[in-house]
């Protein structure tokens, strides 16, 4: 029986204030109250009396990890991770963007999260599905027995259906909502480059005007920029105000790297990235 | 006089329109509705809460190209893109939203210094604003009444509609309203109850609740003045926010806009193009420095923009509690708690 949401909830109350008081951290990153219980914040915990505030509940849904890379290296940090997060957090390890020794992971075994705009349960649909933190200090919890029974990458079906003409035609469509607010980045764990290609103006990579190429331009560009480092926790979508679905290009191109290069972004500190990585039994699939 | 017809014979009311310029109306889409302009007229819905982008992008939008010029040529032959407008209809409005239009018009006519593509667009629309439904609760995010807009206001509209069940009831606000409605043959004369219906539905729409807090537009300036150098305070309100740019981009009241040259190989195109001071270049200078950088600094001036320098420079509040930016935000920040706290702090 896995725990519910308001046991880890308490005990990452507990957590996090033994954490700070006994100064082992300097900061937790965990969940706060937002505006009403459907829509909780993330909340950034720094004194001992600052974990009361802390909630956890089927809508905190955000990647966590998109906060670490804020702080000066060498911060020590406590960080709540769901099982997608603490794949985030594992992807920015192997990037060296955060060290080991400066993190406690606070793994939350939780299943049935649900977007807080549409309430749908989100699990293996837009995320990747799995029920336990890949990596973890204190599991919150108790372990979630089993595995998902749903493949993340079964969503895929119905666009893999479609042939290369249709899915330009798809994406097109799908580009000319797009508003260019950015959101899908500034959500994204793995989105950390300052300046963002987008922004730069010499040389300029994207016109700033909403229009599908440049549309296009910036966001073929994040896709393939998190090709074998996207980690499928599905934050982009949830982002996004007019509801392009970036999550199936990203499994998609997460598929193919795992079936080419036979490993699954952020599962294992001692990975490489697949892209920087060169192994000389490497799949020549790409070339053919 | 008011004017009513029936919500099934909206196609043909919009058809009309349709035949008399540029109908811009809510339409279904995959996120929401947001206001399109209608090619069919069946497409117009009005059982609709509200919008997901404000209307503001049929006055001030996205995308305004200014100019054209080829490169290499002499700036001579760069050619002015001229305003071809038809009259518009601009149908739905809320009117928290028909209330932005007026504090926007500040910025793009009334200082003096007039935006002509604004100012042009403006003058060709005929605004139906729409009250919001009485019998629904009003959502979590919004808190108008805070700012003192009912959810029946006319104010600002040129016709206002309320619905009654199955009717459709319009009544001309300005003389341009009046004189549109006049032309509609389709509609018939509403009745002396439905007159009486109407008023005290505006009446009733003063008291409708939304979130609210007491907020005297001095009191909120002056002490988001105070506290500006509060730093604790808005690292604190501002922990979750990732500086993207929805609150300010589905904002009926940011204006925040960049000028840029495109080009495409020797075509190039001067336009402008919406900004936001949630982005790291808005304040990038040429030198390289940037004044704000911090995610906290960036929040405080979005929100010292509405409610204080705003409130000081043109005695209103830049905000009309319409609730898109709390429901849209990615990690659920929330302005009116902001608010709060500030008067708090």
């Amino acid at each position: 029986m896995a725990s519910s949401f308001k046991q880890i909830e308490d005990k990452l109350k507990t957590e996090a204030k033994k954490l700070l008081k006994t100064g082992q951290v300097s900061v937790v990153l965990a969940y706060g109250k937002g505006y009403d219980d459907n829509h909780p914040m993330p909340y950034i915990a720094k004194l001992p009396s600052d974990a009361d505030n802390i909630v956890f509940n089927e809508y905190c849904t955000h990647n966590l990890a998109r906060y670490l890379v804020r702080y000066p290296k060498g911060t020590k940090i406590a960080v709540a991770v769901k099982a997608a997060d603490s794949r985030a957090v594992i992807q920015l390890i192997q990037e060296e963007k955060v060290k080991r020794e400066d993190l406690i992971l606070l793994g939350l075994p939780a299943y049935g999260m649900k977007n807080s705009k549409t309430g749908e349960i989100i699990d293996s649909q837009t995320t990747c599905g799995l029920y336990n933190p890949v990596l973890y200090d204190t599991l919150l919890g108790e372990e979630v027995h089993g595995q998902p029974v749903v493949s993340p990458y079964d969503v895929l079906a119905q666009y893999e259906a479609m042939d290369k003409d249709a899915r330009f035609e798809f994406w097109k469509k799908e580009f000319d909502k797009c508003i260019r607010c950015y959101a899908c980045r500034k959500a994204c764990p793995m989105c950390y480059c300052d300046p963002c290609f987008i922004d730069q103006n010499n040389p300029r990579w994207g016109e700033k005007s909403p229009q599908s190429h440049g549309n296009l331009m910036y966001h073929l560009t994040r896709f393939h920029h998190l090709a074998g480092r996207c980690i499928d926790c599905g934050e982009c979508s949830r982002a996004c105000p007019v509801d392009i679905p970036l999550y199936l290009f990203h499994k998609k191109v997460a598929k193919e790297c795992e079936e080419m290069f036979g490993q699954a972004s952020g599962m294992r500190i001692d990975d490489k990235p697949v892209l920087v990585n060169f192994r000389v039994d490497d799949s020549d699939k790409i070339l053919e | 006089m008011l004017k009513k017809t029936t919500i099934d014979k909206l196609p043909d009311l919009a058809a009309h329109l349709m035949e008399q310029g540029t109908l811009l109306a809510p339409v279904q889409e995959a996120a929401g509705f947001n206001f399109q302009v209608i090619a069919d007229a069946k497409q117009v819905d009005l059982n609709f809460h509200n919008t997901v982008l404000s209307p503001k992008a049929a006055f001030f939008p996205q995308m305004e190209d200014f100019v054209r010029y080829q490169t290499g040529k002499s700036i001579l032959e760069a050619v002015p893109v001229e305003l071809n407008l038809k009259p518009t209809f601009l149908f739905g409005v809320r009117p928290c939203d028909v209330k932005s239009f007026t504090i926007m018009d500040i910025h793009f006519s009334g200082t003096g210094l007039v935006d002509p593509y604004w100012q042009k667009r403006r003058q060709a629309a005929t605004i139906f604003g729409y009250a919001f439904d009485l019998d629904q609760p009003a959502q979590a995010e919004e808190f108008y009444k805070t700012l003192g807009i009912g959810a029946a206001d006319p104010d600002g509209s040129d016709v206002f509609m309320i619905r009654k069940g199955g009717d459709l009831l319009l009544k001309g606000v300005t003389l341009k309203g009046e004189k549109l409605l006049t032309q509609l043959s389709l509609l018939t004369a509403a009745s002396a109850d439905e007159e009486k219906y109407f008023e005290d539905y505006i009446i009733r729409g003063r008291d409708f609740k939304t979130r609210f807090t007491f907020l005297a537009d001095k009191n909120i300036a002056k002490k988001l003045e105070d506290i500006f150098h509060d730093s604790d305070f808005w690292m604190k309100v501002s922990g979750a926010c990732l500086s993207c740019g929805v609150c300010t981009f589905v904002c009926p009241n940011c204006y925040c806009f960049d000028i840029c040259d495109e080009t495409l190989f020797s075509q190039g195109i001067r336009r402008r193009v919406w900004d936001a001071c949630m982005f790291t270049d808005f304040t990038l200078e040429a030198s390289g420095h940037n004044p704000r950088t911090q995610v906290f600094q960036k929040l405080r001036q979005k929100i010292k923009h509405k409610y204080s320098y705003h409130v000081r420079k043109y005695g209103v509040i830049s905000c009309v509690g319409c609730g898109r930016c709390t429901k849209h935000c990615p990690v659920n920040i929330d302005i009116f708690s902001i608010v709060e706290e500030a008067m708090k702090a």
